[in-house]
């Protein structure tokens, strides 16, 4: 078909290391680094040494330690020092213990230090990167990969997420895509995704119509979007890396959005008929199982619970959108929101013990977060701007979201807590609705 | 799903992204050409007037044009012709007092022009989400429908559609562009029109 992702490149994962096998358990260091408001462990990431003879004109040395940089400041942890207070020149000293000295770097306040080499070989980059406890003088762990030289991002983003695992007992979240609704400074509204840190760009969609919510299949290969591009609203699937798609019609009504089930089976759809919209289960071929959760008002934004058994969606029976969680099972609905008077585009942690979604406060809208239970909820972005859209990262640890904060609405980052928000690398034009992939292999 | 066909190779194989093959150039999107890619849109589309083939151009003054096709031709979507917007309240879909006598003003049009088909396009201000605004430009649409229909319109000239957020008339944020954009919309379906 028209556009598609290609599979490129084979990224081999060699490590551990072995020298470093068994320094897990030993440090201090070790479970969440900082709670409410607390301080970011302060880590250094030197450039890498070239260990090969070929020249670096790839920019390797800079561009995998900037990347490993970029994502441990996303992830809010981490307190990454400047590379203009490092002593030690990275292309002289070694990269292994015993060949560098750790007071060069205990100097400059590090706790913690990623080094590491490359061997670069015609297109292809052979990476070692290392993990070191700077108080301990100890290695902590030691990782080996190669791949082409242009998948080098993808190389850093692997260990980035490992030194997440080794402080937190839990892999990082930055191999992975956000799909996402752009202007791209235009007045069409496409599909598009991007890795994390924005590279990798892919258009999904480009009809110069209205195309809207994208969410992923829980495999991370297909994109479920709603697009007026062939008029009226339909839904439609994207695989990613062959460029199929599939479009879905009710026989009786149009869709105005859906999420596919967390085991692929199933579609939750938005349908709406002489004006009522309301939740249909179809299969994964868009065949209608049966309706969920009829009413004469307004039902839509169904998300599943990660076990698949249930459904929170918005419904304004009550008079006002308000979050209610659906069984499938026994087709039990129950009230999730009770304060404020506008609640919408919930999504269910993958975590399962929470919902994020968005709010009214004022004239402002802000991103909740309650408790699958229900109780109080909490306010995670101010109101001076407008926040929406919430997405939870595929451990549940992260929230991104889209806000109009810096004047158009840009992608933004944010920890569950609501701390540490961080703007994503934007497009130009207004950035809205995204949604973050699985995990990437 | 997640489990399904995956290839052994897949769990460590990192990916390219490539120009799409096999796609028109102004459809072509590669990886790191998003800046590019981003202003071509508006451009193109007026480079390419015919694009929005299901619509008159407009020298009719009765027949309409979708808001879906004004925005593809980089158009207004202000109303101008015989029949006028409706408005609501933020996140209501029950007809006003006005929105009923134009709704009335309308309906006599519609009776005085008896060939004439409408669709009738359910529109929402930007606040708030989109596919909650999608449900209530639908719930406005057919509040629409419905009261013509009361008023002796026969349901077979009166289609509905809901453009939620997406189409507005102004994009200030202050609540009288949001009341122009809580609006109802009747467009004379082309090629059917009265004189």
């Amino acid at each position: 078909m028209m556009r598609k992702i290609a599979f490129a490149a084979l990224l081999l994962v060699l490590g551990p290391w072995p020298a470093s096998a068994q320094s897990k358990s030993e440090t201090g260091v070790r479970g969440e680094i900082v709670g409410q408001g607390g301080l970011r462990f302060p880590i250094a990431v030197s450039p890498l040494k070239n260990l090969g003879t070929a020249a670096d004109t790839a920019k390797l040395s800079e561009g995998i330690a900037d990347t490993i940089v970029y994502d441990l400041d996303l992830s809010g942890w981490f307190k990454v020092l400047d590379r203009a207070a490092y002593i030690e020149n990275p292309q002289k000293s070694g990269v292994v213990p015993g060949s560098f000295d750790f007071k060069d770097w205990s100097t400059i306040g590090a706790e913690g230090l990623v080094k590491g080499g490359f061997t670069v070989q015609g297109d292809e980059v052979a990476v070692e990167l290392r993990l070191f406890d700077v108080f301990q003088n100890k290695e902590r762990v030691g990782k080996r990969y190669v791949g082409r030289i242009k998948d080098y991002r993808r190389i850093a983003h692997k260990f980035a997420d490992e030194i997440i695992n080794q402080f937190t007992g839990v892999p990082g979240v930055f191999n992975t895509r956000i799909a996402y609704v752009s202007t791209s400074g235009g007045r069409f509204k496409e599909i598009h995704v991007a890795h994390l840190d924005g590279s990798e760009k892919f258009q999904v969609t480009n009809n110069h119509t209205i195309n809207l919510s994208p969410s992923w299949t829980f495999d991370g290969k297909s994109v479920l979007y709603t697009s007026y591009k062939d008029r009226n609203s339909s839904l439609y699937l994207f695989e990613l890396y062959s460029g199929k798609e599939a479009k879905f019609t009710p026989r009786i009504g149009r869709y105005l959005g859906g999420k596919v089930s967390p085991d692929g089976q199933f579609i939750a759809a938005t349908v709406e008929t002489a004006g009522n919209s309301n939740l249909s289960l179809l299969d994964r071929n868009g065949n209608l199982i049966r309706s969920l959760a009829e009413n004469p008002g307004i039902e839509v934004s169904p998300s599943w619970s990660p076990d698949g058994r249930q459904l929170v969606f918005v419904s304004d029976r009550t008079g006002s959108p308000q979050l209610f969680i659906l069984e499938l099972a026994s087709s039990k609905v129950r009230r999730l929101t009770y304060s404020g008077n506008y609640n919408t585009s919930p999504e269910w942690s993958p975590r399962g013990d929470r919902i994020a979604y968005t709010g009214r406060v004022g004239n402002r809208f802000a991103v909740f977060t309650i408790a699958v239970e229900g109780g109080e909820p909490r306010k995670l972005t101010a109101e001076t701007a407008d926040s929406e859209d919430p997405t939870w990262s595929p451990d549940g640890r992260f929230i991104a979201f889209s806000s109009n904060r810096a004047g158009k609405y840009h992608l933004y980052i944010m920890q569950a807590s609501g701390e540490s928000q961080r703007r994503l690398t934007g497009s130009g034009g207004d950035d809205t609705k995204p949604s973050w992939s699985p995990r990437l292999e | 799903m997640a489990a399904m066909n995956k290839k052994v190779s897949c769990g460590l194989v990192a990916i390219l992204l490539l120009a799409a093959t096999g796609c028109s150039p102004s459809v072509a999107s590669k990886p790191d050409d998003a800046s590019a890619a981003s202003t071509t849109p508006s451009k193109s589309a007026e480079q390419r007037p015919g694009e929005g083939k299901r619509a008159p151009t407009g020298e009719s003054t009765a027949a309409g044009q979708s808001s879906l096709d004004q925005l593809r031709e980089g158009k207004s979507s202000a109303t101008s012709g015989p029949l006028k917007d409706i408005y609501f309240s933020f996140d209501r879909y029950d007809l006003e007092v006005e929105a009923r006598s134009t709704l009335k003003a309308n309906a006599d049009w519609l009776k005085a022009n008896p060939a004439a088909r409408i669709e009738i396009e359910g529109h929402c201000d930007d606040r708030g989400t989109n596919e909650y605004n999608l449900a209530l430009g639908a719930k406005r649409a057919q509040a629409a429908k419905d009261y013509l229909v009361t008023l002796g319109i026969t349901t077979e000239r009166l289609s509905t559609i809901s453009y939620g957020e997406e189409i507005p008339t102004c994009k200030d944020t202050n609540e009288t562009c949001w009341r122009q954009n809580r609006r109802a919309r009747f467009v004379i379906i082309p090629g059917r029109a009265a004189s």
